[in-house]
């Protein structure tokens, strides 16, 4: 496998998560590289959503540790932005104001805020609804609010939980589009999970996969194709055969 | 077909009212004509209603005694207000607040608030502070349980995201939390205000050189029916005056709770 030279962002250090005597990771160790686009894989309930949970701080590890930068992840220190699997639009502002949310928290400047709403609105084709409330929206584009609401961010890491599981296919290839352009104009460090494996292999350059639980990683397989990846090409196949298949087998 | 259903039903929504309200107004002209002794009948309280403005009681003509009554009721519930929400945001989110006071407010929650009203009138007197104070007290303790229901009800997921944009105690609280417990927020204010008017309407009653409650209890005692009945109307409709003008206010604030 090629090396990687590029800095660590996000290193996990023997993390374990148990929830009682259910132990979901096992003892997980891996880095993530600045900038890299990373894919993580792995069967229902393996505990993909646990380990962002980790990350932010929204759960304790029971053992181990996160860094980010060098620094014990903590979301009030680094610029994170998270993407639920769970519709999480606050029901109580307008597609506008959600968006406007988060910049609000950091305090950014109001020009800045607006100028940045503004285009992330176009993009997320949201301008025509910019005033409704998420409660009038379809969940899918409640969940485009959601990703909005995060690319608005710029933020340095990004975390995508299940992002486009609500979408329909056109509207799916588009965000994938986007995702990758912001990733490639941001020079974030992306952390996208997906049950998808064709998503996984047309956006990652690197792809984690995890076994059943007790978790622990699988195999790290990088995606060595060039964007904008063609789902068609054989060797794009290959990939996603590789990788379902080693889903099926633990 | 779904469209035909709905605008018959729009038109059965619009004529129930009015069909209710009919029959209250005959059922009453059919008692005070069958019982002009129980019951004086609509124009007879009509002439009482003109009479109230050139003949005053109590040197005081409606309109005075409506707003002796709603003054009372507005500054008690004024407070009510700042305090029971404010407390109640500090039970509904701090645990040791809620540790202090949750029990406590167990106990004090389901007195009615017509039942302090002879406490007050030992402990301060039959004076205006009282009626204020009856007002505040009677609606405070329900103003508290509403608010801090409502602020139990935020979603952790909500919490989660306002944490990971970075947010402080004080942005998660005012930005998250208090939004979400609004529409219990305003739920509390609407009771407390019918509470409010009903208890200080009954504290009138008791004693009181002006207000509604003690136009009431003026004729009772003079025998006077018909303008118990204006008394009584006035009640009912500054009641649905202020029940309209909240739901209005509440359009306001809450906007996204009218979908
Ligand atoms: N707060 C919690 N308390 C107890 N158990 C939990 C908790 N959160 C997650 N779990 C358990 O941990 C395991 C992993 O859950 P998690 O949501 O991380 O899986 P996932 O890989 O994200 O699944 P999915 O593919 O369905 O999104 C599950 O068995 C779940 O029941
Ligand atoms: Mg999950």
């Amino acid at each position: 496998m090629e090396r990687d030279n590029r800095e660590v962002k996000v290193r996990t250090e023997n993390l374990t998560k148990q929830f009682g005597d259910l132990l979901v990771l096992d003892n997980i160790s891996f880095d993530v590289k600045k900038n890299e686009f990373l894919c993580v894989v792995g069967p229902t309930g393996c505990g993909k959503t646990t380990f962002l949970n980790c990350l932010t701080k929204i759960y304790t590890p029971s053992k181990g540790e996160i860094y980010i930068d060098g620094e014990p992840a903590d979301p009030k220190r680094h610029n994170i932005s998270f993407v639920f699997q769970e519709p999480s639009a606050f029901p109580w502002l307008t597609v506008r104001e959600n968006l406007e949310f988060g910049l609000g928290v950091k305090k950014v400047d109001k020009k800045e805020i607006k100028s940045r709403v503004d285009k992330i609105l176009d993009l997320m084709g949201l301008k025509d609804v910019e005033n409704a409330y998420p409660r009038e929206l379809s969940v899918s584009v409640e969940q485009r609010i959601i990703i909005g609401r995060s690319f608005v961010m710029q933020p340095d890491l990004l975390l995508m939980d299940e992002p486009y599981g609500q979408m329909d296919i056109k509207m799916r290839f588009y965000l994938e589009d986007e995702v990758i352009r912001l990733w490639k104009e941001l020079g974030s460090t992306v952390i996208f999970i997906t049950h998808n494996i064709e998503e996984a292999v047309y956006l990652a350059e690197r792809v984690l996969i995890l076994t059943n639980k007790p978790t622990t990683v699988k195999e790290s397989l990088k995606i060595d194709l060039p964007h904008p990846r063609n789902i068609a090409d054989p060797k794009f196949i290959q990939y996603r055969n590789y990788i379902t298949e080693a889903i099926k087998w633990w | 077909m779904e469209k035909k259903k709905n605008s018959v039903m729009n038109i059965v929504c619009i004529i129930l009212p009015v069909i209710a309200v009919l029959c209250i107004a005959i059922g009453w002209i059919a008692f005070s004509t069958a019982n002009p002794r129980l019951m004086p009948g609509p124009v007879e309280v009509f002439q009482r209603f003109i009479r109230t403005f050139t003949n005053p009681v109590a040197r005081v003509i409606l309109p005075g005694h409506i707003w002796a009554s709603l003054r009372r009721v507005l500054i008690g519930l004024i407070f009510a207000w700042i305090i029971g929400i404010g407390l109640g945001v500090l039970v509904g989110w701090n645990k040791k607040v809620r540790a202090v006071l949750g029990s406590v407010l167990e106990l004090l929650r389901p007195i009615p608030p017509i039942a302090w009203i002879p406490l007050v009138i030992m402990w301060f007197g039959i004076g205006e502070f009282s009626k204020v104070f009856i007002v505040f007290i009677g609606t405070i303790f329900g103003l508290i349980v509403n608010t801090s229901a409502g602020i139990k009800l935020v979603d952790k997921i909500n919490i989660d995201v306002g944490k990971i944009f970075g947010g402080n105690q004080r942005q998660i609280l005012t930005e998250i939390v208090v939004p979400t417990a609004l529409p219990s927020i305003f739920a509390g204010i609407r009771t407390s205000v019918s509470s409010g008017w009903t208890t200080v309407v009954a504290a009138e009653m008791l004693g009181a050189k002006a207000g509604l409650g003690s136009l009431v209890t003026k004729g009772w005692q003079g025998n006077d029916m018909a303008l118990v009945l204006v008394a009584v109307i006035s009640i009912a409709a500054i009641g649905a005056l202020l029940s309209v003008l909240l739901s209005k206010l509440e359009k306001v604030v809450c906007p996204w709770n009218q979908i």
